[in-house]
């Protein structure tokens, strides 16, 4: 079932009703109408045409003990006598589990009831690889040989193909998570620079040299078609960025915040896009050693980015229609090691944020005693997050099938 | 890289040629070719009658940075053992012109060992009275420890330009050394014991570690793991000095395992631990390599299979002994010379023959280099060609011995993704298809329009660039702001928290240390690339619109453009000089800068 009305109306309220259509550069407003326009001719994904998933990556197995803290337990004392945070210094959020003190921006977000937590969350048989762990985390498929991203088989089973830019992926490279058979997503990491230079004339005649292409060479026919789309999407993302002005502070740290608000000025411009892919890069959260402080720093931001982003758009008139999902690819094991960080381990939570989520917690909490080889026991299938968010959210039925599974979901979203 | 080749081993070389004249080869195309369509998985030597000036080409851009056309004929008119002897075969090959690295000098006394934080630097300060070679000032002083915590920040700051100095000294090895091998393997081992000086610190831990890939980059795998595992950059990187008997942190045995040998589901958690076990106590005094036997467990272990007292080096052993090991190497450089495909009986017949020849990597890329698979279709012209080897080659081609410095070479690279020292994680550059997004894609060209038509007056060097951040607080301290006022932003928690602390105020220190950074480090020249296309079209003969664009195809793509790409391209050059015919003046320079910059722009330029 598609649900035009909606996204018509949607379109004349984010065109003119905000105003935001007459103060934007020439060339903006016209490629946005001519994507609203192709975004009605096209399918979207059933029953929420407006939705947009934003997925965030904490790369590096966050220590998930650390971030929503079990001050309640006390195993996770005896485990890390040195590095567990004091009950004090907790942000509290129920008897017994609370966030870690830097993060203030998540203590916001859960007392305005918009950020969910999910427990426990992992696979079986899991890896403490950081490359296979976060390969199984980006299929949806852990163990498996699946070759395709989780949210590029959602975009081939519910997107129009002949859409563009349903799929944005800031960073210096795509992830795996986004790998669609159908569906090229738009990857960039500096808007600013994301343009061909020269005369107008070199533009012209490099637009014709990069025309996708059939021949024997089969790099050669995925550099052409990747040049191909670049030079179709380039205008429009610049400018939608270079035009974003915001009064939201997305806190220190740079990366995760300045990459939130580069979404927040394309959701501002009514890019089509339904599925933005944000990584925390570099392997940050890899805390082996010396963890407390840089921890403490890496929350802190992550926190007042996610915090930042919300308010944007909610500020946009858009708070409805987002929603985020934030992982990692494993928790860090229970005990701290000999050189005050964590080793790699395995469950930790997830979250949910956005205004149109039920705030609390969900899942069981592992236990701290009860453990395997050292290391937490899931209690969540990270799948059934994953089910929540495609099938909960975006409101599509072929949920088991994307996930190769069925999963059952949380009641996150009323 | 025959400029430099031995001279009269040269001369030896090109009499003994006499089959075939450079330019009848050169009109060979292989795509033309139908022979090396059947040529795919045959490991037997490329015969000399099948040997031309396009897979000379294709040689010196794999095992090197490509070379102009003259060069690569003087290749062609060798034999093609010989050709790929004189490669592989590079220690004969003087290298002494080539400089060494011109250090700056930014480590002072008093700063090894470096603090693992600031919050650590702080604390030993507190502790000791001073810090970093900085004393503490006197008690009831406003900000006591700003200056080690000035001295902090510089050390960050220092030692990230010094790295990017060390970056554009590595890029002119690479485009100036007569033994490019020997630089594209190193490169090679960089981007596979991936070390960041970004976790690091220290851009000497860098230097010393890019020197010992270099001594034994066409060695034994034995002699780069066990060099490579008592590395300091290495183990700082991969935290093995916190590896102890009483707590062994998993990291260095888990990285060594799964991706520095022998690939991941060939050995199980255990044997991750064991392995660790056995690295214990393996640590560095700051730039040397330490045994530490207080931390080092000397227990017995069992190790795939083995069992006793195991060390480190007994594990490097016993992962040498696994056929596997000789089978995920072997594949790792077939896909980094050959193709990104390999086929299992390649990948086992390359694996069996390096493990019997006790690792060594000459003979295997003598054989890689040599096979008619390396010239076979689906290995020619197929391979994105990573940053930078896109950037240094495109010099190299254009004649340039030297790396222009505006626009800036890590500035370049790293904007498509790859900057020397600073591989993303420990599994290093993922290469391929994962170098191409759409903004990369562009970025590929623009780069090339900075190259053609360099900005001068406007260029801002990276090496003395400071944050937003750091440059508003400069400017507030400017206009007479106090410290607190200055660094003040936002409402974000993250940005309440910079003069939390009474005792230092953080991002003043880092506004501090740059400055000092800045006088403490050699300013990197800055010169344009020094080109003459109208002399390279004149020097070729190239005196119409065609031929021209025939030169610049030649001379750049490894593969033939579409026909109409070709006549789109020669229109182009034709309306810019209002004429087919060629004729030197200010107008014929830039018109040929604008058409290089559009070739250097197509897809079929980023292959190689």
């Amino acid at each position: 079932m598609r649900c035009q009305c909606t996204r018509r109306d949607f379109i004349a309220r984010g065109m003119y009703g905000l105003g935001l259509g007459a103060g934007l550069p020439f060339i903006l407003n016209r490629t946005s109408a001519a994507l609203a326009a192709q975004a009605l001719a096209g399918t979207s994904i059933e029953k929420h045409s407006n939705r947009i998933l934003v997925v965030i990556e904490l790369s590096g197995g966050n220590d998930g003990l650390n971030t929503v803290v079990p001050f309640g337990d006390a195993a996770y004392y005896h485990a890390r006598p040195k590095l567990g945070i004091p009950e004090r210094d907790v942000i509290k959020i129920t008897d017994g589990f609370g966030f870690h003190p830097s993060m203030v921006g998540f203590e916001r977000l859960y007392k305005d009831g918009n950020l969910a937590v999910v427990h426990g969350c992992g696979y079986d048989h899991p890896s403490l690889s950081h490359f296979s762990s976060m390969g199984f985390w980006h299929t949806g498929v852990p163990n498996g040989g699946e070759s395709l991203g989780w949210l590029g088989r959602v975009a081939d089973e519910t997107l129009d193909p002949k859409q563009r830019n349903l799929i944005v992926n800031l960073g210096t490279s795509q992830s795996l998570a986004v790998r669609s058979r159908q569906h090229s997503p738009l990857v960039f990491d500096d808007p600013a620079r994301f343009r061909r230079e020269g005369t107008d004339t070199e533009k012209q005649a490099l637009a014709e040299l990069s025309q996708s292409r059939t021949t024997p060479n089969a790099t050669l026919d995925f550099l052409a078609s990747t040049a191909h789309n670049a030079t179709e999407s380039s205008d429009f993302v610049r400018q939608a960025s270079s035009a974003y002005r915001t009064p939201v502070d997305y806190g220190q740290g740079g990366g995760l915040g300045g990459n939130l608000q580069r979404v927040a000025a394309l959701i501002a411009a009514e890019m089509p896009t339904r599925l933005y892919y944000v990584t925390y890069q570099g392997n940050n959260f890899d805390t082996h050693v010396q963890q407390a402080d840089l921890h403490s720093r890496l929350l802190m931001y992550t926190a007042d980015a996610v915090r930042g982003f919300i308010d944007d758009v909610k500020r946009l008139g858009r708070g409805d229609d987002v929603a985020v999902m934030i992982f990692t690819e494993f928790g860090r094991r229970v005990e701290e090691n000999g050189s005050l960080g964590t080793d790699h381990g395995t469950a930790t939570p997830m979250f949910i944020v956005g205004k149109g989520v039920k705030g609390g917690l969900y899942g069981r909490p592992p236990s701290l005693t009860d453990l395997d080889d050292g290391n937490l026991k899931m209690t969540t299938d990270f799948r059934r997050v994953y089910a929540t968010m495609i099938d909960g959210w975006l409101g599509c039925s072929q949920t088991s099938m994307i996930l190769k599974g069925q999963f059952e979901t949380f009641k996150v979203f009323a | 890289m025959i400029r430099g080749l031995h001279r009269p081993l040269f001369i030896a070389l090109l009499s003994s040629f006499c089959a075939f004249t450079i330019a009848a080869n050169a009109r060979m195309a292989p795509a033309a070719d139908a022979a090396a369509d059947g040529w795919a998985g045959d490991l037997s030597p490329i015969a000399a009658s099948d040997w031309n000036y396009e897979r000379a080409a294709h040689l010196i851009e794999r095992a090197g940075f490509g070379a102009t056309p003259e060069e690569i004929a003087r290749v062609a008119a060798m034999t093609p053992e010989l050709a790929v002897n004189s490669l592989v075969n590079y220690e004969t090959i003087d290298a002494s012109a080539l400089k060494p690295f011109d250090e700056s000098g930014i480590w002072d006394p008093g700063m090894d060992p470096f603090p693992p934080s600031r919050a650590e630097a702080v604390r030993r300060a507190r502790e000791h009275g001073e810090g970093l070679g900085e004393k503490v000032l006197a008690p009831g002083t406003q900000r006591r420890l700003q200056p080690v915590v000035d001295k902090f920040f510089y050390s960050l700051t220092a030692n990230n330009i010094e790295t990017q100095r060390l970056g554009l000294w590595w890029a002119n090895r690479m485009i100036a050394s007569p033994r490019p091998l020997e630089e594209k393997l190193t490169l090679f081992w960089h981007g596979h014991f991936a070390t960041g000086q970004n976790k690091v610190r220290d851009y000497r831990m860098m230097l010393q570690q890019n020197r010992m890939l270099r001594a034994n980059a066409s060695g034994t795998l034995r002699d780069l793991l066990v060099g490579i595992l008592k590395d300091p950059g290495m183990l700082v990187y991969l935290d093995n000095g916190e590896n102890v008997k009483s707590h062994p942190n998993e990291n260095f045995g888990r990285e060594l395992l799964e991706l520095f040998s022998m690939g991941v589901g060939n050995y199980s958690e255990r044997d991750v631990r064991e392995a660790a076990r056995a690295f214990t106590g393996w640590t560095n005094d700051v730039l040397t390599y330490k045994f530490d036997t207080e931390q080092h467990d000397f227990g017995e272990k069992t190790f795939l299979g083995r069992t006793g007292p195991l060390n480190g080096e007994d594990i490097i052993d016993t992962i040498l002994a696994q056929p596997v090991t000789g089978e995920y190497m072997a594949g790792k450089l077939y896909r980094y010379f050959v193709r990104d495909e390999i086929s299992s009986d390649v990948k086992a017949d390359l694996g069996r023959s390096f493990r019997a020849s006790g690792y060594q990597i000459k003979p295997l890329m003598r054989r890689m280099l040599l096979s008619k698979d390396f010239y076979s279709t689906p290995s020619v012209a197929t391979q994105i060609k990573s940053p930078v080897h896109l950037v240094v080659s495109t010099y190299k081609k254009m004649g340039l011995r030297e790396i222009p410095t505006i626009p800036d070479f890590g500035r370049m690279t790293g904007g498509l993704g790859q900057t020397l020292f600073e591989p993303p994680n420990v599994a290093g550059w993922a290469g391929g298809r994962t170098w191409i997004t759409p903004a990369t894609l562009l970025q590929r060209g623009n780069l090339f329009r900075d190259v053609m038509f360099p900005d001068v007056k406007s260029f801002r060097p990276p090496d003395r660039a400071m944050s937003a951040t750091d440059t508003r607080v400069g400017e507030r301290l400017a206009q007479g702001m106090n410290i607190t006022e200055a660094t003040r932003e936002g409402d974000a928690e993250s940005n309440k928290m910079v003069d939390r602390d009474e005792d230092y105020n953080t991002r003043y220190g880092g506004y501090a240390g740059n400055l000092l950074a800045f006088k403490r480090t050699k300013l990197i020249p800055r010169q344009p690339a020094g080109i003459n296309l109208t002399a390279m079209v004149t020097a070729a003969g190239a005196d119409t619109a065609d031929k021209v664009v025939d030169h610049f195809a030649r001379r750049f793509l490894s593969v033939p453009l579409a026909e109409k790409d070709r006549a789109l391209l020669v229109g182009f050059l034709r309306d810019k000089l209002g004429s087919s015919t060629v004729k030197p003046g200010d107008v014929l320079e830039s018109s040929l800068r604008e058409l290089l910059y559009l070739v250097l722009s197509t897809p079929e330029y980023q292959l190689g």
